[in-house]
């Protein structure tokens, strides 16, 4: 789930129960006052009732009495007035049938008034002593008094409730546009930086913000700013190391020659061997420039549609001409043609650093076999040895630069570490992959490239 | 004795190459930057000229392209290894040859003989005739030109001493190890890119048959073939 989804959430989730927080508390808080005051209120109320009833009974009897009831029975908040006798049965009053026993018993014998709470009303109970010693409860049921509502009662408060959710879920909304939108917008330049466009700045795109999130997109700017400068300067310097280490290089092989003119036969073999030497030397630059280069990916590299299988043949024709003297061979599989767009040089080199590798590895007396194989949109290339393989934890580090395997395959075979990290990058400014594993007595190279749309045939 | 400008910015390098070639019977000059390289090799005294590409003032793409403006003195290009950009458009522009820096001496002399054994005219007896006619093409051999349909094409000597190997033995293969010994004056050594380089520039200047057809056709691990109609 993206961040602005969890942040709308997660606020629309805080929102809603903050509402139901507010009306739940606006309940408790509300109701206990009001009920302690009406309480209060009712017991005023019935100690005056119950006064007032005896009083009454005393000086006009029963029927003055009944009217007295009916008077207190006329308010707006008392619904049922009674005199209960103490075994229950109704005396005067209006609910014949019910059963007030207990409550009435209960405030005969506290001489105070009882309240027994019921769902919408509360009974209110009080000794009301009358001339002749005989004693009875007046029983009065009260409206409760019910809180004010945060919404109110009337149908409105279906209109307000809704319109605070629309509310809350518009500002949750903007609140995680507000907080989501520039991290994407970071994000994407990251992307792009990681891509190699160097010159990707972020902090413009947001806006004027002051936040943390600005600070971010300027510290990314900064961070950008710095690699490409890093970059840039790193790929100058190995274009001057290049000139700078390659002409003393061409001094030396020159002085050499000279040196070889004059020599006497005996140092014949060292010049020959310093010679050697300084050939190791102009190559492993050679290959060195040829891998920043690529992985730089500064370099525009020209395309034009090729036949893949045309530079490999000829690669293994050379491949197996450089293989004979050693006892080792290159067969060629596949026929036809692949046509692939992309630069004859890079894939060339490509091709040649793996195949090379695998006669270098492969053992006396056996073959290398490439095959080129088209399947649908793709054209796959397989390079297998019989070399030994390489231990399995090693095989994802083969495409590392300078990255030898251990005990298997040893400097004395020569090359330095690079051939296959040349042919990676190459491969992958191609859009291609390139991948190893253990087959049989060997390893296996494979080699992924798209063919060109119309490249069926030529 | 023949006499070779060398047009270098690394001083010292020219030295030690000046004292090599010497040695190896030839007489040298060095200048270094582009400017007065073009202006020397323009007075007409040498035999041939030893150009690298990077060259202050004038770099030496600048200066082949201005001296093939006017004069057909045999060039051989100084690159960078591994720059296949260089070595395309130095030989595009008509250089005659290459040689990737750091090179080997013995390297420059066998290949500064090759070209100057090439351009020096074929007085002596020469075994095929003179004038060669293929279909719309026509070369001369004592002029070392090259004609399609009556027009000139501007062609390097290596260039063209390989189409008058193939035009010779038209319709036939001719083997890659041939024309390499023949034209190159060197063993073919793998993964070595010069010749196919040379006939991919060859092809690009003949352009295509008036059929529509390829002039030289690429018999793969073989050779190549100048095709008749």
């Amino acid at each position: 789930m993206n961040l602005f989804f969890k942040i709308f959430l997660w606020f629309l989730a805080a929102v809603s129960l903050m509402i139901g927080i507010v009306i739940f508390i606006n309940w408790t808080v509300q109701t206990e006052p009001v009920v302690s005051r009406w309480q209060i209120a009712v017991r005023n109320q019935m100690n005056i009732y119950a006064d007032t009833a005896s009083q009454i009974y005393q000086e006009s009897g029963e029927a003055g009495l009944n009217q007295f009831l009916r008077r207190i029975r006329q308010s707006e908040t008392i619904s049922e007035v009674d005199l209960v006798a103490p075994d229950g049965s109704v005396w005067l009053g209006d609910s014949q049938a019910a059963n007030y026993r207990d409550l009435a018993t209960q405030a005969i014998a506290s001489e105070d008034v009882e309240i027994d709470t019921q769902r919408d009303t509360s009974l209110a109970a009080k000794i009301v002593s009358i001339g002749n010693g005989k004693k009875y409860a007046l029983v009065v049921r009260w409206d409760r008094p019910r809180p004010v509502a945060v919404f109110g009662e009337t149908r409105l408060r279906y209109l307000r409730l809704a319109g605070l959710l629309l509310t809350a879920l518009i500002l949750c909304y903007a609140l995680a546009r507000y907080l989501s939108s520039p991290i994407g917008k970071i994000r994407h330049a990251t992307q792009q930086l990681a891509e190699g466009t160097l010159g990707t700045r972020v902090a413009d795109r947001l806006g004027r913000r002051n936040d943390e999130l600005g600070k971010l997109a300027r510290d990314f700017d900064e961070m950008a700013e710095r690699i490409e400068s890093l970059v840039t300067s790193q790929q100058r310097l190995s274009r001057d190391i290049s000139h700078e280490l390659r002409s003393p290089l061409a001094r030396m092989n020159v002085a050499l020659g000279i040196a070889k003119q004059k020599a006497s036969p005996e140092v014949a073999a060292q010049l020959e061997r310093i010679e050697n030497e300084a050939d190791r030397l102009n190559q492993m630059i050679g290959r060195i420039l040829t891998l920043s280069k690529l992985e730089s990916g500064a370099e525009d590299y020209a395309k034009e549609p090729l036949d893949l299988f045309d530079i490999v043949a000829s690669v293994a024709d050379d491949a197996d001409f450089e293989a004979r003297p050693l006892g080792k061979s290159v067969k060629l599989d596949g026929e036809g043609t692949c046509l692939v767009d992309g630069n004859e040089a890079l894939l060339r080199s490509a091709v040649e650093n793996v195949l090379r590798n695998a006669v270098r590895y492969t053992k006396e007396g056996t073959a290398v076999t490439v095959s080129v194989q088209k399947t649908g949109a793709n054209v796959t290339v397989r390079i297998n040895d019989h070399g030994g393989g390489v231990p399995e934890p090693e095989l994802k580090n083969l495409f590392k630069p300078f990255y030898r395997i251990g005990e298997a395959r040893e400097r004395s075979t020569g090359g330095i570490g690079l051939g296959l990290a040349i042919a990676d990058r190459a491969i992958a400014a191609h859009e291609g992959s390139i991948s190893a594993r253990n087959i049989g007595d060997g390893l296996e190279i494979e080699i992924d490239l798209k063919c060109e749309p119309n490249g069926n045939s030529v | 004795m023949n006499k070779i400008l060398i047009i270098d910015d690394d001083e010292e390098l020219c030295e030690l190459v000046a004292e090599y070639l010497t040695v190896e019977g030839f007489e040298t000059k060095a200048v270094h930057d582009g400017q007065t390289g073009l202006e020397t090799a323009l007075e007409g005294e040498y035999d041939m000229a030893v150009l690298d590409v990077m060259l202050p003032k004038m770099n030496g793409f600048d200066v082949l392209r201005n001296l093939r403006a006017a004069s057909k003195l045999p060039v051989l290009m100084l690159t960078a290894r591994g720059d296949d950009m260089e070595r395309i458009v130095g030989l595009e522009i008509g250089a005659d040859d290459y040689l990737a820096k750091p090179f080997n001496p013995r390297e420059l002399v066998a290949r500064l003989r090759a070209i100057l054994r090439r351009t020096e005219p074929a007085d002596t007896g020469d075994k095929s005739a003179e004038k060669l006619t293929i279909g719309d093409l026509e070369l001369s051999r004592s002029s070392r030109t090259a004609w399609i349909d009556g027009k000139e094409v501007p062609l390097t000597s290596v260039e063209f001493d390989l189409l008058a190997n193939l035009a010779a033995d038209a319709g036939n293969v001719v083997r890659k190890e041939d024309l390499s010994e023949s034209v190159l004056e060197r063993k073919l050594s793998p993964y070595d890119r010069s010749l196919d380089m040379h006939i991919s520039n060859l092809r690009k200047k003949l352009g295509a048959r008036p059929d529509g057809g390829d002039r030289i056709k690429t018999i793969r691990s073989v050779g190549y073939i100048y095709t008749i109609v």
